[in-house]
């Protein structure tokens, strides 16, 4: 069978505006680090670092109050009239190391955003509300205060009709409707997914930055709306320190990034008398260790958290077309609440199978490996992301620093979390055999096709852990800043203040004391639509 | 003799794991050209000639597809040196120890590659060293191994001369505003 002269019916994008270069050349105060002098001083009344979920939502709430923003991206700006669906362009532009992101022991493979809008730009638009176990957890274990399930709700709610959340109308795409389909056989729960976006092409190149800005990424909603403030936004410019004297953060040292992303020879300094962090875990924590911020109890970096994913593939006798359609539309809480705080949990979702991505996912090497990419078009794949962090045996990653400054992540995978890469497996090959799949096989380097149910939990239950021979991925980092005023665990208050300085803020995903158990983008939303909220209020009174 | 064989292995591993590090700081001092290569940022002609050495083992049927034997390596050296360049620095020392071994004959045969120049290798010894790291008990082998082909397989499957390896048709077209 020869799939190759295909051609499928998907739509020519054209016609689309570019919301961000129409903007600049109306005046938007946009700058690229390296065009500024050498040594340049700017100033501002708040500075935020990062322009993701956090950063956005930060920068147009406290913009909107009246507050001079200015805005630091490490990453490049790129925007829809860029976007060409293209991986290799993408994962250069757009994430953090190309998309190459590891691990310490490069055991993990860390997709994570790095352009302006952040991973925002390069999320599958799955939005979720922080799920009130997980809101009480931080309540009972970290002593956070203030963001009980009923204290958020107003929060998310503004956040979605923000960013036009809702269930997904369209039918799902057939990679999607094998978990539904799966589910519904077994009699397990299944959902749609909330999506941020409007006026969905319903292409699958969230992954690659939406060419047509039907994603409500920051890039097309809060980043435009704060510039009309009169804010200002610095792009390749990567913060370097934080200039520390005594309690207080006087600015940033900035080191301005040239085209390849590397170093230009040029540094600027920011300064203003508020300063924001958003600019996620790894980073912000390494941001940390770098300015020898105060840390008393050593806990900056520490409870690192991933949702670590194991991946399942199945072959269909129909064609999939894994890489066309809204990449994630359904998703099954059933195994993920079963305890809160006992065996690990996991939701399953699926992902989109661009080939690049599903080359590295599918492992190995050689004609077995050519054999399975070469089926591409018949195939699926399922998701189970690990609700890490909520267990004694799950205390997450630590982040250190290079002997240059940049981050490392030394996450170890144990038995606590491989219990739940093997439950994993055996609950994603039961759905997909459930669904009509011919053959399935985890991503594992052991792992064989199996071609009935029976076969493939005999091969999973004999599959064993080696480091560095399964799959094990992440798109969901968080924690490393802990909040909550158990001082023994946290460093950011549950305003999002850091504990030992007094004009610090951490507004994003790093202030996680777990990790979310959904995709984390509404969780940070909405969390940081109430900290900025509060914060433009102190310092605006109205 | 169970309980001191497992002893002995552990020993093995750990040797091994030193040969890694120390071999990498011998190549180092040795003098080895570590220029990048003509055209390149990052990647030594000794490292392109491994890397090209590796990718029709590790890519199989699918190379050098349409693009034929030149174009594709040099498409392909390109593609890891730019992937490459772009890593942080822990990653990017690490690929750098790796590349420093194999361009070294007596330390790569040491962790089990082949002696000769990787130009002359044939692709059963190729495949024997890929198999070896593979199923090695060693965690520097593995994550050697995995990642030289996440970074062969993400470069060669998303150039768009090879999605005809895949069967995917594509994205769409898009024509800017």
């Amino acid at each position: 069978m020869k799939t190759t002269e295909r051609k499928p019916d998907i739509p020519v994008v054209a016609g689309i505006q570019d919301p961000m270069v129409n903007g600049i050349a109306n005046g938007w105060q946009v700058q690229e680090a390296t065009e500024l002098n050498d040594g340049s001083v700017l100033e501002a009344d708040v500075v935020i670092i990062g322009t993701g979920a956090g950063g956005g939502t930060s920068a147009e709430i406290l913009s909107a109050a009246g507050l001079k923003v200015l805005m630091l991206e490490e990453g490049p700006l790129k925007s829809s009239n860029d976007f060409n669906m293209d991986e290799r362009e993408a994962y250069r532009d757009l994430y953090q190391e190309s998309a190459g992101r590891m691990s310490k022991d490069g055991a993990m493979s860390i997709l994570q955003g790095r352009c302006v809008g952040g991973t925002t730009v390069i999320n599958w638009t799955s939005s979720f509300r922080t799920p009130k176990q997980t809101l009480d957890f931080w309540a009972r274990e970290f002593n956070v205060q203030g963001l009980s399930q009923e204290e958020m709700a107003p929060w998310f709610e503004r956040m979605e009709q923000r960013l036009n959340i809702s269930d997904w109308q369209v039918p799902a795409n057939e990679n999607n409707a094998v978990l539904s389909r799966g589910c519904t056989k077994l009699g397990y729960d299944w959902k749609v997914i909330p999506r941020n976006v409007a006026g969905c092409w319903n292409l699958g190149y969230c992954g690659t930055g939406c060419p047509t800005n039907a994603k409500q990424s920051m890039l097309v909603t809060t980043i435009p709306s704060a510039l009309e403030q009169q804010s200002q936004l610095i792009y390749s410019a990567r913060a370097e320190r934080l200039i520390i004297e005594g309690n207080k953060v006087l600015g940033v040292d900035v080191t301005a990034l040239d085209a390849r992303y590397q170093p230009s020879g040029k540094r600027l300094i920011v300064k203003a008398p508020h300063v924001i962090m958003a600019c996620g875990g790894i980073n912000g924590p390494a941001l940390l260790k770098r300015s020898n911020a105060p840390d008393p109890n050593n806990r900056v970096g520490k409870r690192t958290f991933l949702h670590p994913v194991a991946f399942n593939f199945a072959r269909f006798d129909h064609t999939v077309d894994p890489y066309y359609g809204a990449p994630q539309s359904i998703y099954s809480d059933h195994f993920q609440w079963q305890s809160v705080a006992g065996a690990v949990g996991y939701k399953l979702e699926v992902p989109p199978l661009q080939p690049g991505l599903a080359s590295v996912l599918l492992l190995g090497h050689g004609s077995d490996h050519f054999n399975d990419i070469a089926q591409l078009p018949n195939t699926h794949s399922m998701i189970a992301l690990l609700r890490d962090g909520f267990h004694a045996q799950s205390q997450g990653g630590n982040v250190e620093l290079a002997s240059d400054g940049s981050p490392i992540l030394d996450y170890q995978i144990n038995d606590y979390l491989w219990d739940g890469f093997k439950r994993a497996f055996l609950t994603m090959a039961e759905i997909e055999f459930a669904a009509g799949a011919k053959a399935v096989r985890a991503s594992h380097l052991d792992s064989r096709w199996a071609s009935s149910w029976q076969q493939a939990q005999n091969d999973i239950q004999q599959l064993e852990f080696r480091s560095n021979a399964f799959t094990a991925g992440s798109a969901h980092v968080m924690g490393g800043l802990a909040m909550g005023e158990d001082l023994s665990q946290c460093v950011v208050d549950s305003n999002g203040k850091y504990h030992y300085l007094d004009n610090l803020y951490v507004f994003d995903g790093s202030v996680f004391p777990t990790s979310i158990g959904a995709n984390p983008q509404l969780s940070i939303y909405g969390l940081v639509a109430r900290q900025a909220t509060l914060l433009a209020q102190k310092l605006k009174p109205a | 003799m169970l309980t001191t064989s497992r002893r002995g292995f552990m020993q093995l591993s750990g040797g091994a794991a030193a040969a890694l590090t120390l071999g990498s700081s011998l190549a180092l001092m040795s003098g080895c050209s570590r220029e990048p290569a003509d055209g390149l940022k990052f990647l030594s002609t000794d490292d392109a000639d491994f890397l090209a050495t590796l990718a029709p083992v590790i890519m199989a049927g699918s190379y050098p597809g349409q693009l034929g034997p030149e174009q594709a390596r040099t498409r392909q050296v390109a593609a890891l040196d730019r992937l490459i360049g772009t890593l942080q620095e822990h990653a990017q020392s690490q690929l750098k120890q790796l590349l420093l071994v194999m361009s070294s004959a007596p330390l790569r045969a040491a962790m089990g590659a082949p002696f000769a120049n990787w130009r002359e290798a044939s692709p059963e010894q190729v495949e024997a060293f890929l198999l070896s790291w593979r199923d090695s008990s060693l965690q520097l082998k593995r994550m050697g191994y995995a990642s030289l082909c996440k970074l062969q397989t993400m470069c060669w499957y998303a150039m768009p001369e090879n999605y005809i390896a895949t069967g995917y048709p594509g994205p769409p077209q898009k024509i800017p505003a």
